[in-house]
């Protein structure tokens, strides 16, 4: 009995989704990111193509974050008052492929910044760095639904990677997706179908596919991360099954969400057995990302630039080519 | 590809008897489909249904076991490609890399300590890896004796000189190690050294096709105790490597690759190496040895193990724990709702979008909705009564008012008297909470 | 004055009415329902009937055509009885034809045709006359061996009972009708029980009950054993519902001795009721009603026999009993005959019930060597798959809303209730009509499903079943309960209130649909079958008179197969159990489908939730599963 390996025959491929125009695509950026695109499962480069790999974003507010672990002071509380600077240093310094602009700020029971100021930040932070940018409102519907047609229109041309539409409160964020010329962030409360069925209704809109990306909502590692995970390797097999309603890039906040937890933040002297806190909290991100690699996430969205830089590793060393063909 | 219920029932004798605990033939057929009934419960079927059946049945991976007693490690007998698909059942094991050369003794005792308390569970790290860095046999030998001094785990021992293995083997051969390892070199030699102490044998290959040539030869022997190394160690190829050998167990039935894997990392700094061996711990691998001995590097991966083999057929359930939404006071609202996450997300999206600072508290229903516990007894007056007491509801606010769901109305009189509490009914849909909140609550 | 009877063929109802009545308010008390435009004014022709027996009085022919005097047709309207007759009715005059609506393509009549050919004319109780030799100092073995003896002769028997009642008459009911002797024999399982004697040779045949106890309604047929035929249907709404509308909340209350009795006795007292109105009606006495069938829900079956159904609702879900004895009348307390036998139909587990084992059997799928689906959609949402080979059974909760229950405007399919809705994709303006082409009232089941379809189809529903607010008609507004579409005006109706159709309402029809659905996709999961694969579909249920299949389809309720695949049988229940009782074959082929049918237990795992939460989509999250409403929207777009 000799060894064949066994490649699966799929029937589709992920969709690319572009983020970002340059100046002749008329916008400013000074490159393009193309996410999506796999013919495979995660890294199986053996059974399809990956034409490209997947991202890792670092997320910067709008506003000086205050809940935030002392193990970040040292590398962003020079800038962190500055959402320009702070971008510009999670590019320079810390290698971020690209930015992801959470406006806070805009929260009503933060600072309740205006549209016209969330709109100048975009300016300015577009002004700042030559990357693709990603934009999140503050999660409060009525709020977004002012702030992020302002920022569509402010930042027409740019195409953007806009979040996010949900189920309930998906129209207005879609129209000003389709009239500006921006990509959508469908997020989904981890559930394959309701992810699969805001998608429809999306494109019911005429939006096409190919400005969809998917964030089917992930948890932290040791708060069901599990679940995010098998959400996303079903959608991926669904995708390359023909199911084109999967068939987008898939991102995922883990940043965001692993610094919420206690086993990232509590300190060494409060949790003894669980040993040092700042490299328990870069693992605790860096393993989450990882077994979302596992699954198809393919822009990464996260916060410690320690566990950025393990990630990017480990997505270099995964890209190298397989093949069992002799 | 395992035979579906219907294949089975064809086999069986289909007169409904009983005598297998199932109420007809289908149910046990279906059953047996899913791995859960053996064909020996029936007693009626026939010798030819044996012979087609039983083929079918055995596992795809075999089940391998190194350790004794407590500790003792199960590898392999997994069924599926997709944790979603069904679930994983036995847990990469993590071993942790010791050289001879070491102080082995201090060694084995930090390595003991590396288990953690977590979320109420408890997490461990499973096996030393003994590696014969000095290349010496006596030394090897005084090694293994002191690991087996110092922990009750299972140990690997890492030598692909035979020599060097016996003289350790046939010092501990009694806490039944796994030996590392047999190669195309020594392949005789190892599994006759595996066979003299019945000691699981691991096989490292040099690349796939190498491995299943050499897997053969060991089985021609007639020893079957392997665990599966496919000899590469860059990060893409191992996953590809462990990810083959899954696949072909399990969709083609290739006898070669029908036993557990392991896989080494090979970075330096402890961190990476972390996001090395989570990469192999996700996909398939049985035993995963590393060198990071730390507990900020291990919890995270062992967090990331116990996420991987729950079973992914229970409702996701959030911790049955009140949650204030907004800036609460005591005399915030207080509703009810049950633990079943998209319920409870639901209900959590429209209370915060009543802007009116509340409480929620998800009673433990084994993560199922509102009306379907309700309907199956798990959401009662008593159920609630207790929700309320563990969550400590009477202190966090300065009233005894708490909101049902409406769908629940007729849970009200056996709510106020399982609690003591007023009953206020809220809406039916989460939708209306919104509208009932500035009705009732707005100031 | 004495009352005459009419008899009405090919439906074989009578109604027994006073002399004068015309033939049409005879038809409505036989409960036929025949077409009436006009409203009996002898204009609009329609209810035309032919006289079979008998003579009728004629007040007017209206504008009847010369042809149809020829043939004898005359205007039911506008003819009335003095004497017994019987009357043919012509296809074209029946109300529940719906004439206009099968000129339509995919519209399913219900059809009571030859479903269960097969099974011989053999009923469980059936009266024999027998004339005994007389007893003499030779021939001198007791009454009851020469009774047990003529019987053999004269019928296949095993062994013969007789309860000890019954027996004590014996000796003089014997030498009362000078050793002729009427015995009613009752067959259950093989052997016979003599459960009634009279003197002589009785003119009277033996009459019996097939009873559906369904959670929301009480169907009771009476039938002539003698003959086979159906003498009277009614039904009623179940009194149980003054204890909770839903089985659960029954339960709850049945979990102490006096809440069990209440919902005893309250399911007796329905049944009791619906038999004095056909009793009275067919003019049969309640002595000579001798056997019940009744196929009911678990619980059903549970709280009429007074067994307690505490533990159905707890898991793991375990029922008392899923098959229970014969009991007699008088321990329930039937208003029949108290000897008489009362059988319930043996259920699967503590979600398929007795009234699923009835509508299996009339489908005869436990012998097609097809694969046949049977869905029964009631307040739970029951199904069976399979052939002579296997059959597997689900039950998904789906709530009441196709039978009208959590819908603002949901009502039974009765008089009144719009069946059938037609919406302008330009003006949004809506066309309906009605169970008896009255006022509206409210929407029947057949009407929701309608509506559902029409909505999506125009526009006024996205996929999610979320309203379109910015259409452009005051048909919708804000109401008190958010959105809604006003489908009848209030001028126009029988309440005087606009009938609309909330988002909630919506949401109540996505989660009955897609627990109905899900449970099909469990099914076929589960023995690993393809929607394809099935061979024909049986639809069971109380929505209406009929239902429109490529709307049902088009919601995505159920599985888009070629209508020509499905049939809608309308309450399976009652006729299971009707045949039951004509044929002991197919009583004793029930017995054995409780035993035959694997129930699927859809609340382990998470299957079926997802089924569920993909099936909340119109049609489905999956279009690919609905390849032919794909290809329908697509040519729409072009």
């Amino acid at each position: 009995m000799a060894f064949n390996a066994v490649k699966e025959k799929y029937r589709s491929k992920v969709g690319e989704v572009v983020l970002g125009a340059t100046k002749e695509q008329g916008g400013t950026r000074a490159y393009t990111i193309t996410v999506g695109g796999e013919a495979a499962l995660p890294f199986l480069h053996f059974e399809g193509d990956i034409p490209n790999r997947p991202v890792v974003a670092l997320e910067i507010w709008d506003v000086e974050p205050t809940d935030w672990n002392d193990c970040f002071k040292p590398f962003y509380a020079d800038v962190w008052n500055d959402p320009a600077a702070w971008a510009k240093k999670c590019v320079e310094e810390f290698g971020a492929d690209l930015i992801v602009l959470r406006f806070k700020g805009a929260d009503p029971d933060i600072k309740d910044a205006s549209p016209e100021d969330c709109a100048k930040v975009v300016k300015d932070v577009l002004a700042a760095v030559g990357c693709p940018l990603v934009v999140i409102g503050c999660g409060k519907p009525e709020k977004d639904n002012l702030v992020l047609p302002l920022v569509a229109e402010t930042a027409a041309g740019e195409n953007l990677l806009l979040g996010v539409a949900e189920q309930d409160n998906y129209k207005s964020l879609t129209a000003a997706c389709m009239v500006h010329k921006h990509n959508i962030i469908a997020q989904s409360p981890i559930d394959i179908n309701i992810c699969k069925q805001l998608n429809i209704l999306i494109t019911d809109m005429n939006l096409p596919a190919n400005r969809i990306v998917i964030d089917p909502t992930i948890a932290a590692l040791g708060y069901g991360v599990e679940y995010g995970y098998s959400i996303m390797e079903r959608a991926r097999n669904g995708a390359l099954q023909g199911d084109n309603m999967l068939g987008m890039p898939m991102i995922g906040n883990v940043g965001f969400e692993v610094w919420r937890t206690k086993e990232a933040n509590a300190s060494a002297a409060d949790f003894p057995a669980w040993g040092e806190q700042e490299t328990r909290g870069i693992l605790w991100e860096a393993t989450t990302a990882m077994a979302l690699l596992q699954a198809g996430i393919d822009v990464v969205v996260m916060r410690h630039p320690k566990a950025a830089t393990l990630i990017k590793q480990n997505i270099e060393e995964l890209m190298v080519k397989t093949s069992f063909d002799e | 590809m395992g035979l579906t219920g219907l294949d089975i029932f064809k086999q069986l004798p289909k007169t409904n008897t009983g005598d297998c605990g199932f109420p007809t033939c289908l149910a046990f057929a279906m059953a047996m489909a899913a791995g859960k009934a053996s064909l020996d419960k029936c007693p009626h079927v026939t010798e030819e249904a044996k012979e087609t059946l039983g083929a079918a049945a055995a596992p795809p991976i075999k089940l391998v076991k190194v350790g004794t007693g407590d500790t003792v490690v199960e590898l392999g007998d997994e069924t599926e490609l997709f944790r979603h698909d069904k679930r994983f059942y036995h847990p990469t094991a993590i071993a942790v890399a010791i050289k001879d050369t070491e102080d082995v003794a201090a060694k084995v005792a930090n390595f003991n300590e590396l288990e953690f308390d977590r979320v109420g569970l408890h997490y461990v790290t499973d096996m030393v890896a003994l590696t014969n860095a000095s290349g010496d046999a006596a030394k090897f030998k005084a090694a293994a004796e002191a690991v087996v001094a110092g922990t009750k785990k299972p140990f690997i021992l890492i030598s692909e000189d035979v020599a060097a293995l016996e003289a350790a083997a046939s010092a501990v051969a009694d806490s039944k190690p796994l030996l590392y390892a047999a190669t195309n070199d020594n392949y005789e030699a190892m599994t006759a050294l595996a066979q003299k102490y019945s000691c699981p044998l691991a096989v490292k290959g040099n690349g796939l096709a190498d491995l299943s040539e050499l897997v053969e030869k060991i089985t021609k022997l007639g020893y079957k105790d392997l665990v599966l190394d496919s000899g590469n160690r860059e990060t893409s190829q191992v996953l590809a490597d462990l990810t083959q050998i899954r696949r072909s167990a399990i969709r083609k039935r290739f006898r070669p690759f029908g036993y557990p894997t392991m896989a080494f990392t090979t970075k330096e700094d402890a961190m990476e190496e972390i996001v090395q061996a989570g990469v192999y711990l996700s996909k398939y691998a049985g035993i995963v040895v590393l060198k990071a001995d730390k507990k900020e590097n291990l919890l995270p991966l062992e967090s990331w193990r116990q996420n991987l083999f729950t079973d992914p057929q229970k409702p996701i359930q959030v911790e049955p724990k009140a949650v204030a939404i907004g800036d609460v006071t005591p005399d915030s609202p207080v509703y009810i709702t049950t633990n079943f996450s998209l319920t409870y997300y639901i209900v959590e999206g429209e209370v915060e979008g009543s802007k009116v600072p509340s409480y929620i508290v998800p009673v433990n229903t084994d993560g199922i909705s509102v009306l379907t516990a309700w309907a199956a007894g798990k959401l009662t007056g008593e159920s609630i009564a207790k929700a309320l007491q563990i969550n400590d509801m009477e202190s966090k606010v300065n009233h005894k008012t708490l909101v049902l769901p409406g769908y629940v109305a007729v849970l009200s009189g056996s709510t106020e008297e399982a609690t003591g509490w007023n009953i206020k009914v809220g809406p039916r849909e989460a939708s209306g909470i919104t509208k009932f909140a500035k009705e009732n609550f707005a100031k | 004055m004495e009352k005459v009877s009419v008899l009405f063929f090919p439906d074989n109802l009578i109604a027994h009415v006073e002399p004068g009545t015309s033939l049409l308010r005879a038809a409505t008390l036989a409960g036929v329902e025949l077409k009436s435009n006009c409203g009996g004014d002898g204009t609009c022709g329609r209810c035309l009937v032919k006289v079979k027996d008998g003579r009728v009085n004629v007040k007017s022919t209206g504008s009847i055509s010369q042809r149809a005097k020829q043939a004898g047709l005359v205007l039911a309207c506008q003819s009335t009885v003095n004497d017994n007759v019987v009357i043919d009715i012509p296809k074209d005059s029946r109300l529940d034809e719906h004439q206009v609506l099968l000129e339509e393509k995919d519209i399913l009549m219900e059809r009571d045709e030859d479903l269960a050919a097969g099974y011989d004319f053999k009923p469980l109780c059936r009266k024999v006359k027998l004339t005994l030799s007389e007893p003499s100092l030779t021939e001198n073995v007791s009454d009851l061996n020469r009774l047990q003896a003529a019987l053999r002769n004269e019928m296949e028997c095993g062994d013969i009972h007789i309860g000890l009642h019954t027996l004590r008459g014996l000796a003089d009911t014997l030498r009362t009708g000078d050793w002729r002797v009427t015995v009613t024999v009752t067959q259950l399982n093989g052997c016979a029980d003599i459960v009634h004697l009279e003197p002589g040779h009785a003119e009277k045949p033996s009459y019996g009950l097939a009873i559906d106890i369904g959670t929301t309604t009480v169907v009771v047929y009476l039938l002539d054993l003698e003959s086979g035929m159906t003498l009277g249907k009614k039904g009623t709404y179940n009194k149980q519902a003054r204890y909770g509308d839903d089985v659960i909340t029954r339960m709850i209350h049945a979990s102490d001795d006096s809440g069990l009795n209440d919902l005893h006795l309250a399911v007796v007292n329905t049944i009791n009721q619906l038999i004095d109105e056909l009793l009275s009606q067919s003019h049969v006495s309640e002595d000579d009603v001798h056997i019940a069938v009744v196929a009911g829900n678990t619980t059903m079956t549970h709280l009429f026999l007074g067994l307690t159904p505490k533990y159905i609702r707890l898991e793991p879900y375990i029922p008392l009993a899923s098959v229970t004895p014969p009991v007699k009348a008088e321990e329930l307390g039937l208003k029949i005959n108290p000897s008489a036998y009362v059988a319930c139909f043996p259920s699967v587990a503590s979600y398929v019930g007795g009234d699923i084992v009835s509508g299996t059997l009339i489908t005869n799928m436990a012998k097609a060597e097809e694969i046949v689906l049977f869905i029964d959609i009631g307040t739970n949402g029951e199904m069976v798959l399979g052939n002579q080979d296997w059959l597997v059974s689900v039950s998904c909760s789906a709530g009441p809303a196709f039978e009208g229950g959590g819908i603002t405007f949901g009502m039974r399919a009765m008089k009144g209730a719009i069946e059938y809705v037609r919406i302008d994709s330009e003006t949004f303006e809506v066309e309906v009509s009605t169970i008896g082409k009255s006022r509206a009232m409210g929407i029947c089941g057949s009407g929701l499903i309608d509506c559902l379809a029409k909505f999506r189809d125009v526009g006024i529903i996205d996929r999610a079943g979320k309203l379109q607010t910015d259409i452009n008609t005051p048909r919708m507004r804000e109401g008190d309960d958010g959105w809604e579409f006003v489908l009848v005006w209030g001028d126009v109706t029988e309440c005087g209130k606009d009938i609309i159709i909330t988002e909630n309402d919506i949401k109540n029809l996505l989660r009955a649909k897609g627990a109905v659905y899900a449970g099909i996709r469990s099914m076929l999961k589960a023995v690993q079958l393809e929607e394809e694969m099935i061979d024909k579909v049986l639809i069971a249920g109380g929505f209406g008179n009929y239902i429109n299949i490529r709307d049902a389809i088009t919601i995505g309720l159920f599985p888009d197969l070629p209508p020509e695949k499905y049939v809608f049988i309308g309450n399976s229940s009652v006729k299971g159990a009707r045949l039951a009782l004509l044929s002991q074959d197919a009583y004793r082929e029930a017995q054995e489908l409780g035993k035959k049918m694997t129930y699927l237990e859809l609340s382990v795992g998470n299957d079926f939730m997802d089924e569920f939460v993909s099936a909340l989509f119109l049609p489905h999250t999956d279009m690919s599963l609905f390849p032919s409403v794909v290809a329908n929207n697509d040519q729409k777009g072009e």
